[in-house]
């Protein structure tokens, strides 16, 4: 399977930059997928979660609180405000968790965007 | 001798200020590497900003032959009202590194007053407020506090009431003015025109494939104008980090040759006692050897 480069950057620093599957993004307009050789695209982010498919098969999720993204054929950037990834141990999840939530909970979207996102980081811990 | 005891007074002085000045340089050594660390993670992020901004603007101009057609790129060729930002330090004792920026922003603001353009004044930092009031230059506004700590949403406060003016048409251009980092032992001032944005000094050389690119929102504008303003809240809180990164490396320079000049100052006062110290030995034998004489 052909893999993306992936590249996510906060004004704390690179966060992310690795190959991977396949991401899916919350674009402003709605939610969307990004698999390699992609139409070039620009858009705005909205408060969410991203979903990354690692070439492990691992997925890891990337709270964020609004930012821009670039596609291009194979390259994706996404440039954020702020951001918290979730991933690792149960003891490191919880803690990412919570601090996704705040994280989320600040961000100046509508109250509807953010209770999904919100849910959406709830259910990364069922599982 | 009196003169004896004054000098080892002024030594033991210098030598306090020796102690103080190593210190302040330490001190300042040990946060340089903090703002340093904290400035290099977030230029990153400015240059993703950047480069996604021209990226965008570029493929607008395509578009468009007259250049593009948004308020924050239109320049105004007769500019009647524009906004100086200056950020200085809150603290003294880095050498001239405020002096640099002070004195650039008076230039750049002469250079427009002699063109008959209105200037207002914006400042960072306690040392360029107080230069500026002293001097009678009225400020617009005047943020103490910010600079030796840098907080996003402060900063944000601050240019966005500038750009709201700008986007009503009250001013027509916003200039930021501060002292850059390059390395320990340099800093540079750097003059940013923040808006209208400058295409020009925008980075076009290595975007790909722009025409095909596809916008979302299907507006342009919005993106352009979210991009934007991001660009400028960013580039201004980029300036504080910056300037703070510099302010400790100019610090810890200052400190370093106060020190130095402690030292030789030791020394020559050393040398002065010591020659004192000799000269009232030999008045002394001088005299016993005289008074021995005289009793003969």
């Amino acid at each position: 399977m052909k893999l993306l480069k992936l590249e996510i950057v906060t004004p704390d620093g690179v966060i992310f930059d690795d190959e991977v599957k396949q991401v899916t993004l919350p674009g402003s307009e709605g939610e969307f997928g990004v698999l390699a050789d992609h139409a070039a695209l620009v858009s705005l982010l909205d408060t969410g979660v991203i979903t990354i498919d690692r070439q492990d098969n691992k997925e890891v999720s990337v709270a964020i609180n609004g930012g821009y993204v670039k596609v291009e054929e194979e390259k994706t950037l996404c440039v954020v405000d702020g951001a918290v990834a979730l991933s690792g141990e149960d003891t490191h999840l919880a803690q990412a968790i919570a601090e996704a939530k705040e994280l989320l909970e600040r961000a100046q979207s509508s109250s509807m965007t953010i209770a999904a996102a919100v849910s959406k980081v709830e259910n990364i811990k069922k599982r | 001798m009196a003169n004896l005891k004054e000098i080892k007074r002024k030594i033991s002085s210098v030598k306090g200020t020796q102690k103080t000045t190593r210190a302040m340089k330490l001190v300042s050594s040990a946060k340089l590497k903090r703002a340093e660390e904290i400035a290099k993670r977030s230029k990153v992020y400015a240059a993703k900003l950047t480069e996604l901004l021209s990226e965008i603007a570029q493929k607008m101009q395509q578009n468009n032959a007259d250049g593009i057609d948004n308020i924050f790129f239109q320049e105004n060729k007769n500019p009647k009202k524009i906004d100086i930002v200056f950020v200085t330090s809150d603290k003294g004792l880095c050498g001239g590194f405020n002096y640099q920026t002070i004195k650039r922003a008076n230039e750049v603001m002469a250079e427009y007053k002699n063109s008959d353009v209105e200037v207002r004044l914006s400042g960072v930092g306690k040392k360029g407020i107080a230069f500026f009031k002293y001097n009678q230059v009225e400020m617009i506004n005047e943020i103490a506090d910010l600079s030796s700590k840098p907080n996003y949403e402060a900063s944000t406060e601050l240019i966005s009431t500038l750009v709201e003016d700008y986007v009503a048409g009250k001013t027509d251009k916003i200039i930021l003015i501060h002292n850059g980092y390059v390395n320990m032992i340099m800093q540079k001032v750097s003059q940013q025109q923040l808006l209208p944005v400058d295409v020009s000094a925008l980075d076009l050389s290595n975007s790909v494939s722009m025409s095909e690119i596809e916008i979302e929102p299907d507006d342009n504008d919005e993106l352009l104008d979210a991009l934007v303003k991001k660009y400028v809240e960013y580039s201004m809180y980029y300036a504080l980090l910056d300037s703070l990164a510099a302010e400790h490396s100019a610090r810890m320079q200052a400190m370093d040759s106060a020190t130095n000049n402690a030292k030789d100052m030791v020394k020559k006062l050393s040398v002065k006692y010591n020659k004192a110290r000799q000269e009232a030995i030999t008045t002394e034998l001088i005299e016993i050897i005289s008074g021995m004489e005289s009793m003969k």
